[in-house]
């Protein structure tokens, strides 16, 4: 297998095979919460993407230089990686501030709101333990595959929420019964929408 | 127990608590920004509560939006003469005089009202209104939940005996969060009316008024006396209800007398109600007109 085939693999697989949103159910708060239109839910997917990358980055260099050689991630992971992102987040915001006012304004209130977002710590943890919420697989990411892991899982979860929001937006004009107007048809479309995402394990015959 | 891993432990967290330390203080040296003084100034000015009447999301956007000049100086809706003022005197502006608004209820039934079925769900107005239209037979009226109290930023709503929202004017500042919050918006159960308003209409259904009279006791009947009886004309049944037209209303009280289902109420802040309703009045509100005494009764300081 090539090096291209290999990424390009990592890539659609943690996009759509195992779409963090509908196939796994990690991040529902953001799914739910700011689907409502299209145009926060690209701002929010365009803000995880930024954070998830450099979450993975950071946490990347703090296991391997830290973590993993002194022997106690298997236990601190969770702390550590926390204080990693949002100490991340603090700093990209004050960046963001003083360089590009204008991208600032534009991430507003999500850059902040993802700090403690929990599809970003499965992400970083995801980037330095691969298949850790699946089987233990003895078998460790370069930083190259945690980067491009990261971002397929950051689109996966842009196109769940995008996709979602363009269906909620829809739905707004449908002629849904009284009682399923809202919250309750929102819940109904996630349950259909994760059904067809399911359908996609089959993709690569795994 | 394995020490030596307790103190790898310690230390691993200690190195990246320092690093990450180091690292943003010295960003928010390198990246600090100046933020404008009269930024800060008028923000200080606000009321703080993030209520969102103004339509921006915070209290802070908002000065912001100030200073530049893009928002007037009276955009904050809830703060009322007294935040005009100081937000005035912190851009060097003259201030300017503001119309108060505060919250009305517009029913009076309560617990009076039939039910349709009994509810069990979650304590909240919106998630009666969203089953069948809500747990009493009348379609626009108060669902008695507290939605609006638990909504009001300011803490100026409570809940009576009959179980309807009992809005202190003088704590209200207008801010209209209840009127967004109410699941009966499309009935304007809450409304927002000038803080002089004088009188009340309490009820909201358009029903015919037979049709009504049986599952509510309280409700307007539609019965025009209280249309004859205004002397200024103020008054008019629209709609199998009673509107009370605010431009023309002095407060004398005449529709409050007759009225045979006692829906029409005394409210406000102002002091024009007749001396008879009033027991007293409340403590002077700084740049308000003082306010009917919250014990006496509830319909005088209710909204």
């Amino acid at each position: 297998m090539s090096l291209v085939q290999h990424f390009a693999i990592l890539l659609v697989g943690a996009a759509l095979v195992n779409n963090i949103l509908l196939t796994r159910f990690i991040g529902l708060c953001p799914f739910f919460g700011v689907s409502s239109s299209m145009e926060t839910s690209l701002g929010m997917s365009l803000a995880v993407l930024f954070v998830m990358t450099m979450a993975s980055a950071a946490t990347w260099v703090f296991w391997n230089a830290l973590l993993a050689p002194l022997g106690v991630g298997e236990f601190l992971y969770i702390p550590a990686f926390i204080l990693v992102i949002a100490a991340l987040v603090q700093f990209v915001e004050m960046y963001l501030r003083k360089v590009s006012p204008a991208l600032y304004r534009a991430m507003g209130i999500y850059l902040p709101l993802i700090t403690t977002n929990c599809a970003v710590l499965a992400a970083a943890t995801e980037a330095v333990k691969p298949g850790f919420f699946k089987m233990n697989v003895p078998y460790s990411f370069g930083f190259g595959e945690a980067i491009v892991y990261t971002i397929g899982v950051a689109a996966g979860f842009g196109i769940a929420l995008l996709s979602f929001a363009a269906i909620r937006e829809r739905l707004e004009l449908a002629p849904v019964p009284r009682a399923f107007k809202g919250s309750p048809m929102a819940f109904i479309t996630a349950g259909l929408l994760s059904l067809a995402y399911i359908g996609l394990g089959g993709l690569f015959g795994l | 127990m394995d020490l030596m891993l307790i103190a790898k432990a310690v230390g691993a967290l200690s190195v990246m608590g320092v690093v990450v330390g180091v690292m943003l203080t010295v960003a928010s040296q390198k990246f600090h920004v100046e933020v404008d003084p009269r930024v800060e100034a008028v923000f200080a000015a606000l009321p703080g509560s993030n209520c969102g009447a103004c339509g921006h999301p915070s209290c802070f956007a908002v000065a912001e939006s100030m200073v530049t000049g893009a928002s007037p100086i009276d955009a904050c809706i809830a703060g009322g003469q007294t935040v005009v003022d100081a937000v005035a005197l912190a851009l060097g502006q003259e201030s300017c005089a503001v119309d108060a608004i505060v919250s009305a209820r517009h029913c009076c039934g309560g617990l009076a009202v039939r039910r349709v079925y009994e509810f069990s769900g979650v304590k909240s107005c919106a998630a009666s209104h969203r089953l069948a239209g809500g747990v009493i037979e009348c379609s626009a009226g108060c669902l008695g939940l507290g939605d609006c109290m638990r909504a009001c930023p300011f803490d100026a709503i409570r809940m009576d005996d009959r179980s309807l929202p009992v809005i202190d004017l003088v704590a209200c500042t207008g801010c209209g969060v209840c009127v967004r919050e109410c699941p009966r918006g499309h009935s304007a159960l809450l409304e927002m009316v000038g803080e002089a308003a004088p009188v009340v209409v309490r009820c909201v259904q358009h029903d015919k008024p037979a049709q009504r009279k049986k599952y509510c006791p309280t409700c307007c009947i539609a019965c025009k006396k209280c249309e004859k009886e205004c002397p200024e004309d103020a008054i008019h049944v629209v709609d199998w209800l009673a509107v009370v037209d605010y431009g023309k209303c002095t407060g004398c009280g005449a529709c409050v007398d007759v009225c045979p289902q006692d829906c029409i109420d005394f409210s406000g802040r102002s002091a024009v109600a007749p001396a008879h309703t009033l027991d007293g009045m409340a403590a002077n509100v700084p740049g308000r007109v003082a306010a009917p005494k919250a014990e006496q009764t509830e319909e005088v300081v209710a909204g």
